[in-house]
């Protein structure tokens, strides 16, 4: 007899936190340390042609200690969790911290935190992890199905995932946190081809469709089966589409895809680690360094973005970040000027001392994608706020924005995305276009692109839908780090509108 | 590690669990260590170790794949019943015809170093001062991976392999400039630090001051770096049969035909003389050279064994881990050397960019295989076949089938370079393209 899928075997919380305290108390001497031991389920089902072609379920038991001391960090990780297994790991991360201390040059400060003892628990009504396999097979296959309209389609595809992560977490400072995060997710794809020519659609989202740490619920409610024929039509009308036309244009970006704009060109961007070259060695360097902090103009005046680790159901969502901050809202740019980056405790305490000005404590966006991982700096919800709500612009509807649009094009759900490595010049491909004549949505467009410096586009901005059409588009691929890691991370957008940008920049 | 004995009982002590039709084990045992640095010290130092095991069982054409990263017979046992629960709980795939037999597979000795946590700070400390010596910014990375791989079948598949490598990446920051350099080896001893540190260098000297310059269509000489970057999505929607079948590759319908140019024969070798050896696929099937592309003409693509029975063709050693849908990817290709020298390639350039690195590199239609990206990490203007002066990063969209085409001059040698994780080096040329389409310039 199998245990269940999801069904985590340790997750006795005050075992786990004792076990943490345990490894802990072993730590000699040290100027801060912390033990994370993480276990992390997940389930996959994807489907292929009618077919379930991928069915796993895979689990994950290990732990980190993280030791500061002399100033340089040590970090060592094992699923080894015996005394010996725990000795060699400590001895492990001491003997980095003896390495790592001979080329010194400065030493790692922390801003201050309060202990703090608490649980957190992603509330969802139905655990995705306790709803028959047979049910979401069923749902998968029909939504699979449905997306055959046409005898030009030529791949169908439809796909579930589900992830829980127990963390336990306990520092120096006398933090003891338990955390269960839960994430599902779930989405349609369609293939059209039609000789050289290949379209897709995706429902409601491309790359694995919507993502929210959410339950079973948000499957339920995505009512895959009831949409993937809509949007296999749209892949098959697209074969035979005019091409998105060349010039400079007005832009609408759907929700779908402004969460990736605001991922790629603010998220990334407003990383403090970045800002400091900690990432210069792979994904490389920020455009918004230290001294335009309070005062560049980084969008308009309606521009308003925020990090939120606490909007329900977002996918960066969660109590405590992997320091034991407790999650937050910050302002990162307000009415266009740029306000604040995402923080973490040490490099925040750099920030301190290159810029006076800013005396404010890590704002909680450390995380590790697993127990084997650094915790560094990730997005959380990074989000464009809804028109209307911020003190400046007014909250739009879609429909008033295409009515107010003389010539432009409507661009939804991301196929192709690029942004040089300080963040400023992008390159977007969407899987569909309409243009907008006079006010009005017309003729269906394919292969649309846009292209822009990223100060110049949010300048650009002169109008955003409100909270009505706004939604936390998750986005669980974000990749950082030497060694890499995966990250899932959220944005709220609405649709938002974008004067005079470079559209069909791509010869086709 | 654990060596190869204690592996096979592991594995044959889980597969004993199943009482399936057919049944696969994937065993993996890894410890691996990671020296970062960035402004001029090291920032990140971590090391890590685990195993996993992750099963894949067949009854009657339904797949069921669970992991754990435990080996201790209650940890087995219960990833064998969750997989089989999940096989049971399946639908039938059709395509599905067998899990594949055993076949000889060339044994590789295991070949493990361990890096000492001072044997990397020391590889980054040679970097940091050669930076500093002019004044630079060094950040990167001095990567250490050991890894033990098996593979078992209730076929009587069994295969293991154990390896590892050393990797030194550096990028070096001046104000308005950087370069790239990297090296990877079996051993600590082999990567050349000095080596890495002064390209590095030299690279962020030339590159200071970059001018702008206009996008538009311009020869280029890619260097190795820059070519395996383009090459990557090839790798991936190229020859691979899932893709190619779907009728979704660049290559779809065209085996046999002329497909680029005349010059241009793509190889994926397992067994390269400059790469760490693979002998056998994520199914314990052998691998050995394959020739995809011979003067341009589309000779064979990349199967796994579900492809390979699915459609009637000869299994290339390509699968991947299960559960796959990406399709068999083929993992040390490369565009075999051609005659001419670097330097003679640049004297041939009339007026053209060199590239040293590609960077964000994303398929924006995969049928036609035209990607977007920028340059990164110091690019120059060259005319009448001299570096005139460095030039601002551009973003590129470009087809990679009509770069293909549009090949003028191959080095005359390969160069090994690291995949930044894991055990594993690619091989690339650097390459005269007549042909290049830079659509925007981007600031710095």
């Amino acid at each position: 007899m199998c245990t269940p899928i999801g069904y985590n075997k340790n997750a006795n919380s005050d075992i786990m936190l004792k076990k943490a305290e345990n490894i802990l108390s072993k730590i000699p001497s040290a100027d801060y340390a912390d033990v994370r031991i993480v276990d992390q389920s997940s389930e996959d089902v994807a489907t292929k042609d009618g077919v379930v072609e991928a069915l796993e379920s895979s689990q994950s038991l290990g732990y980190n200690v993280r030791i500061l001391k002399d100033g340089v960090w040590g970090f060592a990780a094992s699923f080894d969790l015996s005394e010996k297994g725990i000795d060699e790991t400590i001895k492990k991360a001491l003997a980095i911290v003896k390495a790592s201390t001979a080329h010194k040059t400065s030493n790692v400060q922390l801003d201050e935190l309060e202990p703090i003892i608490d649980s957190y628990k992603t509330p969802i009504k139905e655990d995705p992890f306790q709803v028959p396999m047979e049910e979401k097979i069923k749902i998968l296959l029909a939504a699979d199905n449905a997306q055959k309209v046409s005898d030009k389609i030529a791949v169908t595809q439809a796909s579930y995932q589900a992830n829980r992560e127990r963390k336990y977490f306990v520092s120096s400072i006398g933090s003891k946190i338990d955390q269960d995060i839960v994430w599902t997710g779930a989405g349609t794809d369609t293939t059209a081809v039609d000789g050289p020519e290949l379209q897709n659609r995706s429902y409601p989202n491309s790359f694995r469709g919507q993502n929210q740490t959410r339950g079973f619920e948000l499957v339920r409610e995505l009512e895959l089966e009831k949409h993937a024929p809509k949007y296999a039509q749209e892949a098959v009308e697209l074969l035979t589409a005019d091409t998105c036309p060349t010039g400079e244009f007005d832009i609408i970006l759907d929700g779908n895809q402004l969460a990736l704009q605001i991922h790629e060109s603010c998220g990334h961007a407003v990383e403090l680690d970045r800002v400091l070259g900690y990432e210069a060695s792979y994904a490389g360097t920020s455009f918004l360094t230290t001294e335009k902090l309070f005062n560049f103009q980084y969008g308009s005046d309606i521009v308003n973005l925020t990090a939120d680790a606490t909007i329900p159901g977002g996918l960066g969502t969660f109590g405590y970040d992997d320091e034991g901050v407790p999650a937050q809202r910050t302002y990162l740019v307000k009415e266009g000027k740029f306000q604040d980056y995402i923080t973490s405790r040490d490099t925040v305490s750099k920030l301190h001392d290159l810029n006076p000005n800013y005396n404010k404590k890590s704002n909680g966006t450390v995380r590790a994608s697993s127990w084997s991982r650094l915790p560094m700096i990730r997005m959380t919800n990074i989000n464009l706020e809804p028109g209307g709500e911020a003190g400046t612009g007014k909250a739009w509807s879609l429909d008033e924005m295409i009515a107010d649009t003389k010539y432009g094009i409507f661009m939804s759900t991301n196929r192709s995305w690029s942004i040089d490595d300080r963040r400023y010049n992008f390159q977007f491909g969407t899987e569909i276009a309409w243009e907008i004549k006079d006010g009005k949505l017309g003729r269906m467009l394919k292969n649309p692109t846009y292209q822009g410096i990223t100060p110049q586009f949010w300048n650009s901005c002169d109008a955003i839908c409100g909270r009505p059409e706004w939604t936390v588009w998750g986005t669980p691929n974000c990749g950082k780090g030497q060694p890499s890691q995966v990250m899932y991370t959220g944005h709220g957008a609405s649709p938002a509108r974008f004067k005079k940008v470079k559209v069909g920049v791509v010869k086709w | 590690m654990l060596g190869e004995e204690k592996l096979k009982q592991i594995a044959q002590k889980a597969l004993s669990f199943s009482n399936a039709y057919q049944a696969e084990v994937l065993l993996s045992v890894s410890g691996n260590a990671l020296t970062r640095f960035a402004n001029n010290q090291i920032h990140q130092n971590v090391a890590w170790k685990n195993l996993g095991i992750s099963a894949r069982v067949i009854i009657d054409k339904k797949i069921g794949v669970a992991s754990t990263n435990a080996f201790d017979n209650e940890s087995l046992k219960d990833v064998i019943a969750r997989a089989t629960e999940l096989a049971n709980l399946q639908e039938p795939d059709p395509g599905f015809v067998s899990l594949p037999k055993p076949q000889k597979i060339i044994k590789v000795s295991d070949d493990i170093h361990h890096a000492t946590e001072e044997e990397m700070a020391a590889g980054a400390h040679i970097v940091i001062k050669k930076a500093q010596k002019e004044n630079l910014i060094a950040s990167g990375a001095y990567a250490n991976d050991v890894s033990e791989l098996a593979v078992a079948n209730s076929l009587g598949v069994w295969a293991h392999h154990a390896g590892s490598s050393c990797n030194l990446s550096t990028i070096v920051l001046g104000k308005d400039s950087s370069g790239f350099a990297a090296d990877v080896a079996r051993t600590p001893s082999e990567v050349n630090a000095e080596l890495v540190a002064e390209t590095a260098v030299q690279k962020t000297l030339e590159s200071k001051n970059p001018q702008d310059i206009e996008p538009g269509e311009y020869e280029v000489i890619l260097e190795p770096q820059a070519v395996s970057e383009m090459m990557a999505f090839f790798q991936w929607y190229g020859p691979n049969a899932r893709i190619y079948h779907e009728g979704a590759s660049p290559l779809s319908g065209k085996m046999g035909t002329q497909v680029f140019g005349k010059n241009i024969t793509i190889i994926d070798d397992p067994f390269h003389e400059s790469v760490f050896p693979m002998p056998f696929d994520f199914e314990g099937q052998p691998k050995k050279a394959i020739t995809f592309i011979k003067n341009g003409v589309l000779e064979n693509i990349a199967y796994d064994s579900y492809h390979a029975l699915k459609y009637h063709q000869k299994n290339t050693g390509h699968a991947l881990p299960a559960p796959n849908t990406m399709g068999p990817i083929p993992l040390h290709m490369y565009i075999a050397a051609g005659d001419k020298t670097r330097d003679a390639m640049i004297n041939n350039v009339k007026r053209g960019l060199l590239v040293t690195r590609l960077w964000y590199v994303r398929v924006l239609n995969p049928k036609m295989l035209n990607v977007t990206g920028m340059t990164r990490d110091a690019t120059f203007l060259i005319e009448n076949g001299k570096i005139i002066r460095p030039v601002k990063n551009l973003r590129f969209n470009q087809s990679i089938p009509e770069a293909l085409n549009n090949v003028v001059g191959i080095e005359n040698k390969l160069t090994p370079l690291a995949s930044f994780e894991g055990e594993m080096i690619s091989l690339a040329p650097t390459l005269h393209i007549s042909k290049w389409e830079f659509s925007s310039a981007t600031l710095f």
